[in-house]
């Protein structure tokens, strides 16, 4: 499966980015990795233009939701491929929040799986399982 | 005129910089103290240098703390600048240093030096009639080092590749060789005045799983640069790895093979100098923890025989620290190298050996590409993948190295990318680690080295 990803904004939190690739890679992915400080909209193109199955965007400073609003819009706009998988993971909001608070308002932006503050092998389990559950 | 006093006199007239009086600058710079080059406090070689981190917006809270750094007996002040200025963007940092100004509030996290100008500054280096070293990160720095040195600041931190391939995800890396050149230029042309101008590499680059043969190509290849340029004293640079053995491995072959290639290359009056960083990862968030890394790493620093050691504080974690905090630092670092005596020469030849290899290889592959210049060469092989930063957000860089730590701390690499690493050298790295069966259990491990300080 092709997964495009990489960190969302004005971020370079360029670590955990690179992890998140050789990870995806070592499960068996092909992974596009758009690294650090990317728009909502480069993420889109290059969904696109892989003919992705899944879009895992990560975030760390916190900033990730200015960022990711415009999701329904811009998937609209795009006349994308309707089974793609939109994922969001990493720290997704400035200071402290909670879990509860944080992961509907994400899936209202059109996120299938939210992962706030969650380990990075666990999120990926749950990312296949999720994958597997719908094939 | 010649070409490089045309283009000083483009970058030089900036509406947010002072209006450039270079016969003065000139005639400054050759009537300066020593005190103020660091190459004079180098060539004794009578101690370790201690150096913190440190900037704040306002002249008056930057005069403050050189104030209270001075009473902690330092021995090279530092001077950090604010990030809209390593951005070039002058105007932002006008605002925020307005806003500084006035509200005694620090709106910016280092001190703006084109927007103060030379002819203010100038008056606070020869004041404290120390050495000062220029920290930035700055990819276009030639009016900020014009600045600096027409100020009395004579160290300049930083290079076209360390100060690009950790720090920006896309600024053109071709233009960062020619924006250095600039500085180098300038940096030997008021060589001749005085005491040299000291140039210095940033070594740590991403500090985040570096193999040492990385570090070392690195370090050579920018002195070799800076060298070509005309510039005397270089300072090459390499941070705590985890390892005390690695790092003196990685000091010994980095020691020895700068000399050798600034010698192959015609420089033998060139005084090469050692800059350690202390640890660059992440820090615990216990601040007397803190204090016990700083105080690890400064031994270390007095064993692989540092010139310099670039400090941290028991802050680190939390944000940039207090004056009181980091001048606390320098009086315990230099306490500790007081009452260090008696410090063991440690060699161990099989790994000393495996990692010249490896470094000579890289080195060759360099000198081998096509391209008519050494910038041009360099840019070629870091494009190609023939030299990979772990970590590096930069869209050039490879980013198909892997490594990971064996049993005592030390960084091996277990993929080697395009890294042209001789067969053997790559088996023995390969040998020293026990990798676990599953890749995912690999990434945890990864995750776990990278803060092996915590």
């Amino acid at each position: 499966m092709k997964v495009v990803t990489g960190v969302v904004g004005n971020d370079i939190h360029v670590v955990a980015n690179r992890l998140i690739d050789i990870s995806l890679q070592a499960r068996g992915f092909e992974v596009f990795n758009l690294g650090v400080n990317t728009s909502l909209e480069e993420f889109i193109d290059a969904v696109v233009e892989t003919d992705a199955d899944i879009l895992l965007i990560s975030s760390l400073n916190g900033e990730a939701e200015g960022w990711c609003r415009d999701l329904q819009f811009l998937r609209s706009e795009y006349d994308l491929r309707e089974d793609v998988v939109f994922v969001i993971g990493g720290n997704l909001a400035v200071g402290e929040a909670k879990q509860d608070d944080i992961i509907p308002k994400y899936r209202s932006y059109g996120f299938d799986l939210v992962f706030h503050q969650v380990d990075l092998n666990t999120g990926l389990d749950a990312l296949e399982q999720y994958v597997k559950e719908r094939a | 005129m010649s070409l490089l006093q045309k283009e000083r006199d483009v970058i030089t007239r900036n509406e947010y910089a002072d209006t450039f009086d270079f016969a003065e600058i000139e005639n400054f710079i050759a009537n300066a103290p020593k005190e103020l080059f660091i190459t004079h406090h180098f060539k004794k070689r009578d101690r370790l240098l201690v150096q913190p981190r440190g900037g704040f917006p306002t002249y008056k809270k930057m005069f403050e703390l050189y104030e209270t750094f001075m009473g902690a007996d330092i021995d090279v002040l530092p001077l950090t600048i604010d990030s809209n200025t390593r951005l070039n963007d002058y105007a932002m940092a006008q605002k925020m240093l307005r806003l500084s100004e006035e509200n005694e509030m620090d709106m910016l996290n280092g001190y703006p030096l084109v927007n103060h100008g030379y002819r203010t500054t100038r008056k606070m280096m020869t004041h404290f009639n120390k050495p000062v070293s220029l920290r930035h990160g700055t990819p276009d720095a030639r009016l900020l080092v014009e600045t600096a040195l027409a100020s009395g600041i004579f160290e300049i931190e930083g290079g076209p590749i360390t100060y690009m391939l950790p720090y920006s995800k896309n600024f053109p890396l071709d233009k960062a060789f020619l924006y250095w050149k600039y500085v180098d230029k300038v940096c030997a042309l008021y060589s001749k005045l005085n005491e040299p101008i000291n140039r210095e590499s940033f070594g740590p680059l991403t500090a985040t799983l570096v193999p040492p043969c990385i570090v070392i190509v690195i370090q050579l290849i920018e002195m070799l640069l800076s060298l070509e340029e005309g510039v005397k004293s270089f300072s090459v640079s390499f941070s705590q790895n985890g390892s005390m053995m690695q790092d003196i491995i990685t000091s010994n072959v980095l020691k020895k093979l700068a000399r050798e290639y600034a010698d192959t290359f015609g420089s033998h009056d060139a005084i090469i100098n050692l800059v350690y960083h202390q640890w660059m990862g992440a820090f615990p968030r216990n601040k007397e923890l803190s204090d016990q890394l700083i105080n690890t790493n400064t031994v270390i620093a007095a064993m692989v025989r540092a010139d310099k050691i670039i400090i941290k504080t028991r802050d680190e974690a939390f944000g940039i620290p207090t004056m009181q905090c980091n001048a606390q630092s320098v009086a315990n670092t230099k306490y500790t190298l007081r009452t260090l005596k008696g410090l063991p020469l440690i060699h161990d030849a099989e790994e000393e050996e495996n990692l010249e290899l490896e470094v000579r290889a890289i080195m060759d592959a360099v000198f081998n590409d096509p391209a008519d210049t050494l910038w041009r060469k360099v840019f070629n092989t870091i494009k190609s993948g023939l030299i990979d930063v772990p970590f590096s957000p930069h869209i050039i860089n490879n980013n198909k190295v892997i490594t990971i730590r064996d049993d005592e701390g030390n960084i091996r690499i277990i993929d080697k990318g395009k890294l042209p690493l001789p067969d053997r050298c790559f088996a023995y790295e390969k040998s020293k680690v026990n990798l676990p069966e599953s890749k995912t259990e690999v990434i945890t491990k990864i995750i776990h080295d990278i803060g092996a300080m915590l």
